[in-house]
């Protein structure tokens, strides 16, 4: 027994080495990130924003070589229809996610709602919404958990292919993926070939669903990266576990508003 | 702060007159009861509380009148079907003009580098964020077709803004409904005029300034290359 497992060794150890590599490459990549000076930020809340910068470029080339051009075929090919189907299953996908954590943050009903949800459309594997109450659950992730755990948001980052992130949400999207239960079901090949698809499958739902607005950032803006930063941090605030939303105050756009008249006023 | 003192002023001087006035009216009554008098203090304040609570709903008012007249003239804009780029650049050029606050726009979405520029820069800018604004609507204005907006709610957001809410809803009931509010500018001596419209919380007028900032502070905080940028950007 001990000699076989001799034998497989150098097969495992490969096998954990290949799988390794993304992490490595990544680990190795923003270790080499040298922080950006803060006369040089364009926004104080982005301190990497040199090699972020660089990351975003690459993004947008994938975007233009691949993302897009897909995208625009799924668009003009696939019915609305069939579109919905996927947007359903993807929404389906991530309701184990959402009764964890919406278990961890004490919101006991969302969680129920998310697991009857998640057992009632899994008949269809979530393609067909057979409730009668669609869009009732609340989208909870591990970032929002550690956000309510007042865990700080940490650096804007620009992730490869990911796109734009904070490091608890990066974190956030990682415990998520892990602690999925549907990731721990052995359903043999067709099981595992669905859960592969549907990564991609959500980048391109995701570009389709938002096909003009992304191309507008992207063709017409001054500063696209600029831009993107600033929609990431506004779509955040407001979200379960942001400051807005633990102290009830208004969104970080009156607060600007507000300043603007008081200075003006004065 | 010559405007805010105005204002205290002003206030002061409207709710010194009716209290006289109020406090004469009860010394009429000083004969009678003091449960009457009482009652008739309660009913004259009452009066009082109402009138100032019909200003703040008049100027709400006048902002959900404003966003629902411009929404009228959208549809008008859209039922009419333009192909023509120029004839509904034209189009959405004047609409802009009627509805919205241009100066306030340039001031704020420039941040605060708009006190450095000289009077040549601040105006060459309000003409061209006017362009750009007026060019990002054209670009997107179909997206509007089909789409009915939905006063739901407004309120005061301090003593110069108001926010309508609503939402933009397909006629066909097959997308779900999109949030947006208006913020609307509102000014004792002018007519309402909108300043920024914010979609599913994101204010896009923030966003802008946003932009604009990143481009100043990567060109060492010079006004004039944000103003180059910009002309590039909306050059045919």
């Amino acid at each position: 027994m001990s000699y076989q497992r001799l034998l497989n060794a150098p097969a495992t150890a490969l096998q954990t080495w290949r799988r390794s590599v993304p992490v490595l490459l990544f680990a190795a990549m923003l270790a080499a990130c040298s922080a950006t000076p803060d006369a040089e930020r364009s926004d104080l809340r982005d301190p990497l924003e040199n090699t972020n910068r660089n990351i975003f470029a690459f993004n947008m080339g994938v975007d233009s070589y691949v993302l897009e051009p897909v995208a625009k075929g799924y668009k003009s090919t696939v019915p609305d229809g069939g579109r919905r189907a996927i947007d359903n299953h993807l929404e389906w996908a991530s309701m184990p996610s959402t009764a964890l954590n919406s278990t961890l943050q004490g919101e006991f009903e969302n969680a129920a709602l998310a697991t009857i949800h998640f057992a009632i459309n899994g008949l269809t594997l979530g393609f067909a919404d057979l409730t009668e109450t669609p869009g009732a659950v609340d989208k909870r992730s591990f970032d929002q958990t550690l956000a309510r755990a007042n865990v700080p948001d940490g650096h804007y980052l620009m992730v490869p292919v990911l796109g734009p992130h904070s490091s608890r949400n990066l974190l956030g999207r990682v415990v998520d993926t892990v602690t999925n239960p549907l990731s721990m079901i052995h359903a043999g090949n067709v099981g595992s070939a669905v859960r592969t698809a549907q990564i991609p499958a959500g980048a391109v739902a995701f570009r389709a669903n938002n096909f003009a607005a992304i191309n507008d950032v992207k063709y017409n803006s001054i500063d696209p990266y600029a831009r993107t930063r600033s929609l990431y941090f506004q779509s955040r605030a407001g979200k379960p576990g942001s400051d807005q939303d633990k102290n009830k105050t208004p969104s970080p756009a009156d607060d600007q508003f507000d300043a603007f008249f008081d200075e003006t006023i004065q | 702060m010559m405007v805010q003192n105005t204002t205290e002023f002003s206030t002061g001087q409207i709710t010194a007159g009716p209290l006289t006035a109020a406090q004469h009216k009860l010394s009429v009554f000083a004969g009678l009861g003091a449960k009457f008098r009482t009652l008739m203090a309660a009913v004259i304040m009452l009066g009082f509380t109402s009138t100032a609570s019909t200003a703040g709903t008049s100027q709400i008012d006048a902002a959900n009148n404003l966003v629902t007249q411009m929404m009228v003239e959208v549809e008008s804009i859209l039922a009419q079907d333009i192909n023509n780029e120029a004839k509904r650049t034209e189009k959405v050029s004047a609409l802009f003009d009627r509805y919205f606050d241009l100066p306030t726009i340039a001031k704020f979405s420039a941040g605060p580098y708009w006190r450095a520029a000289d009077a040549a820069e601040k105006a060459t800018y309000e003409a061209v964020i006017r362009d750009v604004i007026i060019g990002t609507v054209v670009r997107n204005f179909d997206q509007l077709s089909g789409l009915r907006f939905t006063i739901s709610g407004s309120q005061a957001k301090g003593k110069k803004l108001v926010l309508v809410n609503g939402t933009f809803a397909s006629l066909d009931a097959q997308q779900p409904p999109i949030a947006v509010g208006w913020r609307v500018v509102i000014s004792d001596k002018a007519s309402p005029l909108i300043l920024d419209v914010e979609i599913e919380n994101i204010s896009m007028l923030v966003t802008q300034k946003q932009e604009n900032i990143a481009i100043i502070r990567q060109n060492q905080g010079q006004f004039a290359a944000l103003i180059d940028a910009m002309k590039q950007r909306i050059q045919p």
